[in-house]
């Protein structure tokens, strides 16, 4: 297998990792913020559900629960989804993340003072309002640090797919290891994990120098 | 009347904060609350603006009532939505500011205006800079809260509040924050107010200021006013004893 083969196959691979890492950004940063919010739901069953789901989800393997989404329904319930690798894969990753992704918003709105949000009931806004105006912006800058950490983990727990035999850039780089006998598939996965990661942290840094014109 | 307070009661726990407090406050007039440190002007002025909510009592507006305590003792607000109309009649300054740190100092004047009250951004942007202007800060306009004085961001939150247009201004302790040197710019600003017959409730330990500026002195002790009256009256011839022990202390 020559170098150029070998770089095209596994560039197939970092697509799909790709896919993955973005489709789960774009699940969980979301879903995040509304298990935030149920988090301090008035309705106690509603509290007590969500502080179980993210309990059952810190406390387990996130291996665990991809295999679990993959096999849950089949098992658990009978049914045979036909193409369910990739979608139990996503729902595995999203949900995972998104508990993560909600304990860091959590954390970074009770950190804004209640003088805020009283200073904006004074002044006549909404609770909606309060929300997406004062407090929201406010938190994203301050938990921009522990969501880009959060964004790195994600780089390189998508390798958790091949779990799942989902074909991304690590499984396919076992594979033709194994069967060219080469370490040269290692390395290129390794500087294509290292150069997403430099590329995640100088975008992240960006934002957050943007975000810098206030303290 | 702009603000009528009746037989306000509030507490926290089993600790009575506020004992049947009745305060009636005027058109253009200026009222001084002092007293000691614990006995409940705070919580008066929270009351009055609704963060807290009373145990007893009766609390109206421009003659219209926000809340009210039946005679079995059930205390009944008006809905949510409707006591948002209500906060279209007072602003409160607050000791710590509380600007919001992500708008600049012109967008702090602004927001609201636009986004509560409706106004067009341009009849709010002027607006915000007369009062920016009156303030003696309009050359900070652009700038953001963290690059202000504690004085000058006193003064922010002061035309903050008068952006909104109220009927009445309430101050909890306006110049506590602040290092002694920049408490006069602020009390400055609010002495023009009180020049041109805004209406006010000023909680403070600035006596000097409080005997000159306003109509009305209130003093209060352990959740009850002790004693109230014209501000010649009160400090210098006050006729409680519990009036005269806190004021002792300030002569010094
Ligand atoms: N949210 C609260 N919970 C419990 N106690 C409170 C609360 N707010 C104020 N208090 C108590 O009520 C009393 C009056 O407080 P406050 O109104 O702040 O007094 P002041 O402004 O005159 O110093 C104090 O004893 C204070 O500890
Ligand atoms: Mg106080």
């Amino acid at each position: 297998m020559t170098l150029s083969t070998m770089l095209s196959t596994m560039g197939v691979g970092m697509l799909r990792t790709f896919a993955v890492f973005s489709l789960t950004l774009l699940g969980s940063l979301p879903l995040g913020m509304i298990v935030a919010l149920l988090k301090k739901s008035r309705f106690a069953p509603v509290r007590l559900f969500i502080s179980g789901y993210i309990s059952i989800i810190r406390g387990t393997p996130l291996m665990l629960q991809l295999l679990v989404w993959y096999f849950g329904p089949f098992y658990l319930f009978g049914m045979n989804i036909g193409n369910w690798r990739f979608p139990a894969l996503i729902f595995g990753f999203v949900v995972n993340y998104a508990a993560y992704f909600a304990e860091i918003y959590r954390g970074g709105i009770e950190s804004i003072p209640v003088g805020q949000y009283e200073a904006a009931e004074v002044l006549g806004y909404t609770h909606t309002q309060t929300f997406m105006r004062i407090i929201l912006p406010q938190v994203v800058k301050r938990i921009m640090p522990s969501v880009t950490n959060e964004v790195i983990t994600l780089v390189k727990d998508t390798s958790l797919a091949f779990t799942l035999a989902y074909q991304e850039v690590f499984s396919l780089a076992k594979q033709i290891s194994a069967s060219q006998t080469s370490f040269m598939p290692f390395l290129i996965a390794g500087i294509f994990y290292f150069v997403a990661n430099y590329v995640v942290e100088f975008a992240m840094q960006r934002i957050e120098k943007w975000m810098d014109y206030y303290k | 009347m702009i603000l009528e307070m009746k037989n306000i009661q509030k507490h926290f726990g089993d600790h009575e904060v506020l004992r049947d407090i009745s305060l009636s406050v005027d058109k253009g007039e200026v009222v001084s609350v002092i007293g000691p440190s614990g006995s409940g002007k705070s919580t008066l002025l929270r009351c009055a603006t609704f963060l807290e909510t009373i145990d007893g009592g009766e609390i109206s507006y421009m003659g219209n009532c926000a809340v009210k305590t039946k005679p079995d003792g059930e205390v009944s607000y008006v809905d949510a939505k409707d006591l948002r109309r209500f906060r279209n009649y007072y602003e409160l300054v607050f000791q710590q500011f509380n600007l919001f740190p992500h708008y600049s100092i012109l967008k702090n004047l602004t927001d609201a205006p636009i986004h509560v009250q409706g106004r067009s951004k341009e009849q709010a942007e002027q607006t915000a800079m007369e009062l920016l202007d009156k303030m003696g800060i309009a050359d900070k306009a652009e700038a953001y809260p963290y690059q202000l004085s504690g004085g000058q961001q006193q003064r922010v939150a002061i035309a903050r509040a008068l952006a909104m247009d109220p009927e009445i201004l309430f101050f909890d302790e306006p110049t506590s924050a602040l290092d002694p040197e920049l408490t006069g710019e602020v009390l400055k600003v609010i002495r023009q107010l009180a020049e041109s017959h805004m209406t006010m409730v000023v909680v403070t330990h600035e006596m000097p200021f409080a005997k000159a500026v306003s109509n009305r002195v209130i003093f209060m002790a352990d959740g009850v006013i002790v004693e109230q009256g014209d501000p010649e009256q009160v400090f210098d011839n006050p006729q409680e004893e519990r009036t005269k022990q806190f004021l002792r202390v300030f002569e010094r």
